[in-house]
């Protein structure tokens, strides 16, 4: 639809991952304009995660690329829109939402804010100064890189241990370095981490410096806080996973409003402070991370938008 | 000569399928060489992008001149072609 010439989509779409496409389903169907905008992968996180084996509907499990893939041509078959670009900002006008991106301006009356999150550093001397020699945060992308390589994986959450088993595919040794003194994944991948015998956990270490020379990455120095002593793991390779931050810094001067951590916060129609403005997904305040509830506020914030855009 | 655009992959890269995705939204033709597939050629990539992190996106230009992107970012490859 247009007003004073220029295009007002009925919904714009921020970010493509899972908890957008699977709204896009839901309002293309209900014949809602629908624009998704996308700056990095169509399928978001779950696009660079190798195998998911917890997405209700798939026994064996199924490829994190492949599911995006599906999400995307179902999406695209009831007539989503995407556009590969970034959102810089949002403002209001009147009941109009404005959005400038990096390939123009963008209208819509309603706006869904699904942007996830991206990966945490971990603010370590040698992490800027070897990324991509050495130093990486994507198993899928840059894991065949350390065929019969030693590396050491960072973190001890869900992602961490899923990353560890997939790099043990190229991998011939992998040191995990985990801070606490238990391991926060689930029970089904700590059984199979400590069945892998090329995976050494590591608790109750720290990781403290990334040292290597011009030819790349060579050691990680670390703490063994319960021995209180310097520990050294040579690898080739760092692969880092040690939490994740919400993508929410271009709302920084709108009038939406965050949690404390700058998550964005909801009501339970998952509509945020702005009329119009909905949220879901891992970038939501209160979200459980994961694919199958990402999926499932996306349906939902669908048809509260759908009952706004009736209103 | 016009330009020439080269991108190199793995095979399990997603952000190596959206620089192709885009480049062909945008209609510019590239060769692909992947690098799981050819690791001789991974030293090459390492020297010309002081990087071993795909996807590497490198454009020879018509006068030229040589960009190169390390990652998916959309700002960076259009400044490149
Ligand atoms: C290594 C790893 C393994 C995982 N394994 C599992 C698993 O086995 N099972 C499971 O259920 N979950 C898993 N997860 C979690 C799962 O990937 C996420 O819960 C899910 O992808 C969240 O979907 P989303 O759509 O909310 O956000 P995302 O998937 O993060 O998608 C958000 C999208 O928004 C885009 N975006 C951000 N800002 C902007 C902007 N300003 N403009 C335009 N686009 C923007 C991003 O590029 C991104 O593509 C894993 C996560 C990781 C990191």
């Amino acid at each position: 639809m247009s007003e004073n010439n220029r295009e007002i989509h009925d919904v714009v779409m921020v970010g493509a991952g899972p908890s957008s496409l699977s709204a896009a389903i839901y309002t293309t169907r209900e014949d809602i304009d629908t624009l998704l905008i996308e700056k990095g992968v169509i399928g978001g996180l779950a696009a660079i995660t190798d195998k998911i084996d917890n997405y209700p509907g798939f026994p064996d499990g199924v490829s994190g690329l492949e599911l995006s893939e599906n999400l995307r041509k179902q999406a695209e078959k009831f007539g989503a829109k995407i556009m590969l670009g970034e959102v810089t900002k949002i403002t209001g006008e009147g009941e109009t939402k404005r959005l400038d991106t990096t390939e123009g301006t963008i209208y819509a009356k309603t706006v869904l804010l699904a942007t996830g999150t991206d990966h945490r550093k971990l603010g370590v001397p040698g992490e800027e100064e070897f990324y991509g020699r050495g130093v990486h945060y994507c198993a899928t992308c840059d894991g065949a890189f350390y065929r019969d390589k030693k590396l050491v994986v960072v973190g001890g959450g869900n992602s961490a241990a899923q990353e560890s088993l997939f790099l043990t595919r190229y991998a011939s040794h992998i040191d995990m370095l985990v801070r606490s003194d238990k391991m926060r994944a689930s029970d089904v991948l700590i059984n199979k981490l400590q069945e892998n015998d090329k995976i050494t956990i590591h608790l109750n270490t720290t990781t403290d410096e990334i040292v290597g020379d011009n030819t790349g990455v060579k050691k990680v120095v670390g703490t063994d806080k319960i021995k209180g002593q310097k520990v050294e793991f040579e690898c080739d390779g760092v692969f880092i996973f040690v939490g994740l931050n919400p993508n929410t810094s271009f709302l920084k001067d709108s009038a939406i409003e965050l949690d404390e951590a700058g998550f964005i916060k909801t009501n339970s129609r998952l509509e945020t402070n702005v009329p119009g403005v909905f949220a879901s997904g891992d970038v939501r305040s209160g979200a459980t991370m994961q694919i199958a509830t990402a999926s499932g506020e996306g349906a939902t914030a669908a048809l509260m938008i759908r009952e706004y855009l009736e209103n | 000569m016009s330009q020439n655009i080269t991108v190199y992959t793995t095979n399990s890269c997603a952000y190596c399928g959206m620089v192709k995705r885009w480049l062909d939204t945008k209609g510019y033709a590239y060769q692909e060489i992947n690098l799981e597939e050819q690791p001789e050629r991974q030293q090459e990539v390492l020297e010309m992008s002081g990087s071993l992190s795909v996807p590497v996106t490198v454009v020879n230009a018509a006068n030229g001149s040589k960009s190169i992107a390390v990652g998916y970012n959309i700002g960076k490859l259009a400044s490149m072609l």
